[in-house]
């Protein structure tokens, strides 16, 4: 029988939010797109499940790049202009900080983040605001250099504070505003998004992180994010795209540097000009390539050149009360017993206790979240993957469990209440069911670590050169924005566009 | 402005780009195929297995246990007790899959050779695949299977340690496999299983369970019949019954027929125990479709028009308006994959792209956002009219 059309103008291996960005751009500019998604249904880990009748998020905190109505930011602004309309809700705060000496509840909006940092540490309310403007500088400079390319001179004219702040880590940034330590822990919190610690993260994407979340505050989709990327998925069909679900793409067919095709787990070969792989290219350039001999010696240099970043381990669960009866009284809770991001980051290495955790109240943004009288509340911290690299089949289970028992003991403490005496339902998320659900390297949700070392300036400069089959192009955290569901679709993007401006230059060849 | 100085500020660029070229230039050329976390992942969750049947046995008069082994041998995928196999079934060339709790313990999986053992009983006259199993399977034959799936188990973080079983029938199995995995030491929890069956000699696995009798297991029979001889409990597992065997905090599994779900859930009521201390497992196939309030009756004789579509390929089929969508496409040859074929788990998760239809209320496991947009889980949906469906290729 025969499942698949003859030729396809692009196949796209994975039906996540960063594949299906690439299939919508692609759709409308009237080429003909093959999604293929090993899983049942679309959005790779910005899903949902269902227990005992209640429906729970699988892996979204908060949207970043979305924007009010009628003020979309990037991301908000691709999705609508796609046709693709989610019903968002925006999260009522920045975060609740729990560190050494703090409990602050901070709030979007420049000015208001900075007012509510000075009322917890007095006399810093222009340096915060002056960094937080910094941040925005550059985050607008990086938003617009994305889409107009410029050269070194006129972009040190244009863009001097991007520019000169490129070659510095965050903390070398930050220390130029001589802030008290207190206001620098409570600018923090979010490095976790980012996953580095200060030394070695790039101003440039704090920037970007503050200037995104702070600025404009975050949202979530009222149907969780299946909402969004079925949307998504829907859409993309709507405009002619295939998607075929539970395909496993196991092969990447190239002849003499050019890709043609791919071939299933099933065995179906499909041909393409052009194939774009949310599969890590680790993954792709080491088993997926067919003939392998066609991986030349720079792609796996540049793999192994490069540091996974994050993966995640996440406890959630629905409990039999409210979220008020059980004293949650935040929509997110950042919670650490420090904010040196360079101590948490060799944490992050192991197995836990971790010292570092994120919590999720979604009844707090979104009230229909759950059954009345009941709420979810999510404990996560995302670990590297050193530590769970270690972990056995056998030993699995009594790991995931020991870690789980730590992180909901440590925030019952912080509660005054044993959330153990409170569970319905609980599903522990750990790197190993990403990777079965998503088939992510090593269950890696960022893609590869942002440092200085690889900084996202450096990517956009050597993107080129970084091509090393024709007609493949790569989607997915592993690409030049890195890691999250906003910069996802920012990825994806980036791969259509490559797409289509070669398409271009080759017609313009004929 | 100004960071450490303009000349070092105007040349981070140049930095960063040439640090990143020298990581490349420096590492190694060597490919590393190296997924670990990945490895766990699939020895937990392999897909589909090859399983051979290596001993049949007689479980009760009416029942047989089956053991598999995965063809070839080796271990099989860690489960948790409780948990159910999916088997696949070819018969006549048509691909059947059927749910089974799984009647041994997880540590007999992880043995090498590991095995995977379900009991199942003969039906009453509509158990195709039951009858199949108890009078035609021998040893030899090879099924497809997937298996370490559902959520009906013992989650210490959620559940009492003590726990309490309200099993009928052949609804024991689940508990066969969790006391089994008590006794070997890799359970820690105590097990009392009040186990109704209509009468002795239909009591499945009886030998079993006395065998795994011990300081955690207890099991107690509970004769529906009427027996002058019996000397244990009698009658159904009412709330009265079930008080006098729990002991403190305790969780109630609950495993059993449909009729025996109805009556429980009003008698597990009358407990006074939280909502998180009760765990049903699932309802299982719908039977009599017709029977739920909102269905429309007089449509329940018709056949309608499934038309199929898989891929860029289009089957036209007949389905019954009694029938689920996955009956009807099993009939007509055309896969259709399922786990618990009772509307829960998803993985039938189909598109609706053309007409009505009706949705089984028991167990409606669909996310918000499918059901906007008519995904729908095909073994719990029955035709209202003719229809167009998109499946996956298998």
């Amino acid at each position: 029988m025969k499942w698949y059309k003859d030729h396809y103008d692009v196949i796209v291996i994975g039906g996540a939010l960063a594949g299906l960005s690439s299939a919508l751009m692609l759709a409308e500019k009237g080429k003909d797109v093959l999604v293929l998604e090993r899983h049942n249904l679309p959005g790779g880990i910005a899903t949902s499940f269902v227990r005992g009748g209640i429906e729970i998020e699988a892996a979204l905190h908060e949207m970043m790049s979305i924007g009010p109505e009628g003020n979309r930011l990037k991301v908000g602004k691709f999705l609508e202009d796609m046709g693709v309309h989610v019903d968002w809700l925006k999260v009522p705060e920045a975060y609740h900080a729990s560190l050494p000496g703090l409990e602050v509840t901070l709030h979007p909006g420049l000015e208001t983040f900075a007012r509510e940092v000075d009322a917890e540490v007095p006399g810093t309310y222009d340096k915060v605001l002056r960094l937080l403007n910094l941040c925005t500088t550059v985050f607008d400079s990086v938003n617009e250099l994305s889409i107009h390319p410029m050269s070194k001179l006129k972009m040190l004219l244009k863009h001097e504070a991007f520019v000169k702040t490129a070659g510095y880590s965050t903390q070398e940034v930050i220390d130029t505003f001589d802030l008290p330590q207190k206001a620098q822990d409570l600018l923090a919190p979010y490095w976790i998004y980012v996953g580095t610690g200060f030394q070695t993260l790039p101003f440039t994407i704090f920037s970007v992180l503050m200037a995104d979340y702070i600025g404009y505050g975050s949202y979530i989709p009222h149907k969780f994010s299946h909402e969004m990327s079925l949307k998504m998925a829907e859409r993309a069909e709507a405009m002619g795209v295939q998607i075929e679900y539970r395909q496993h793409v196991e092969k990447i067919l190239v002849k003499d540097g050019k890709v043609y095709g791919v071939r299933t787990a099933r065995g179906d070969e499909i041909h393409a000009d052009y194939v774009i792989s949310a599969a890590y290219p680790n993954k792709v350039y080491t088993s997926m390539i067919e003939p392998i001999t066609e991986v030349p010696e720079k792609a796996i240099k540049m793999v192994n050149g490069r540091r996974l970043s994050l993966t995640a381990f996440s406890v959630i669960m629905i409990l039999d009360k409210s979220a008020e009866a059980l004293g949650i009284r935040d929509y997110s809770i950042f919670r650490g017993d420090t904010m040196d991001t360079e101590e948490l980051y060799k944490d992050l290495a192991g197995l836990g206790p971790y010292r570092y955790l994120t919590c999720i109240c979604h009844n707090h943004g979104n009230p229909d979240a759950t059954p009345k009288g009941t709420c979810s509340f999510s404990i996560t911290t995302l670990p590297r993957v050193d530590g769970w690299k270690t972990v056995s089949a056998d030993d699995y289970d009594r790991v995931k469990h020991e870690v789980a028992k730590q992180m909901i003991d440590d925030m019952s403490k912080y509660l005054g209440v044993n959330l153990l005496d409170h569970i319905l339902e609980i599903v522990i998320e750990t790197p190993m069911t990403i990777a079965h659900y998503t088939g992510m390297w090593n269950g890696c949700i960022y893609g590869y670590a942002h440092t200085m070392e690889d900084h996202i300036v450096a990517r956009l400069q050597t993107a080129e050169e970084e091509k090393f089959i024709e007609g493949l192009e790569f989607a997915g955290a592993h690409q030049i924005s890195g890691d999250g569901m906003g910069p996802a679709v920012t990825n994806g993007r980036k791969a259509a566009k490559n797409v289509l401006d070669d398409m271009k230059k080759k017609e313009a060849a004929k | 402005m100004k960071i450490k100085g303009f000349l070092k500020d105007v040349g981070g660029a140049s930095r960063v780009t040439k640090a990143r070229l020298n990581a490349f230039s420096s590492a190694s050329a060597i490919p590393e195929k190296v997924d670990p976390i990945g490895d766990v992942a699939r020895e937990w969750h392999p897909g589909t297995l090859d399983l051979e049947v290596v001993k049949i046995s007689d479980a009760s008069p009416t029942a047989k246990t089956v053991r598999f082994q995965k063809v070839g041998g080796g271990k099989l995928p860690p489960f948790y007790a409780g948990q159910f196999i999916s088997l696949a079934f070819v018969l006549d060339g048509k691909v059947l899959c059927r749910p089974y709790s799984i009647s041994s313990a997880p540590f007999e999986a992880r043995q090498d050779p590991g095995f995977v053992e379900i009991t199942v009983r003969r039906s009453k006259g509509d158990g195709l695949i039951c009858d199949y199993i108890n009078n035609d399977l021998k040893i030899g034959d090879r099924v497809k299977g997937s298996m370490g799936l559902g959520q009906f188990y013992y989650e210490p973080l959620r559940d009492a340690k003590n726990l309490v079983a309200l099993a009928g029938g052949i609804g024991v199995t689940p508990f066969v496999s969790m006391a089994k995995e008590i006794k070997h030491g890799t359970m820690d929890a105590n097990l009392t299983i009040l186990y109704g069956s209509a009468a002795s000699n239909d009591i499945i696995l009886k030998d079993t369970l006395d065998a795994l009798e011990c300081d955690r297991v207890h099991v107690v029979h509970v004769l529906s019949g009427d027996e002058p001889d019996w000397k244990g409990e009698r009658g159904f597992l009412s709330a009265e019954l079930i008080r006098k065997y729990t002991k403190g905090d305790t969780t109630y599994f609950i495993c059993g027929p449909q009729v025996m779900y109805k009556f429980l859930r009003e008698e597990v009521k009358k407990l006074d125990a939280p909502a998180r201390r009760i765990r049903f497992e699932m309802f299982g196939q719908t039977k009599d479709v017709a029977s739920f309030p909102g269905y429309p009756a007089e449509k329940k004789d018709e056949t309608f028009t499934l038309t199929v579509m898989r891929g860029v390929h289009k089957d036209e089929i007949p389905a019954r308006a009694n029938e689920s969508l996955v009956v009807a496409c099993e009939r007509a040859g055309i896969v259709l994959l399922t786990d618990c074929r009772s509307g829960e788990c998803g993985f039938c998760r189909t598109k609706v792209l053309k007409g009505e239809y009706f949705v089984s209320p028991e167990g409606d496991g669909r996310r918000a956002a499918d059901r906007d947009f008519n995904y729908v889980h095909a073994c719990a949906t029955f035709p209202l009219s003719d229809m167009t469906i998109k499946i996956p290729i298998e």
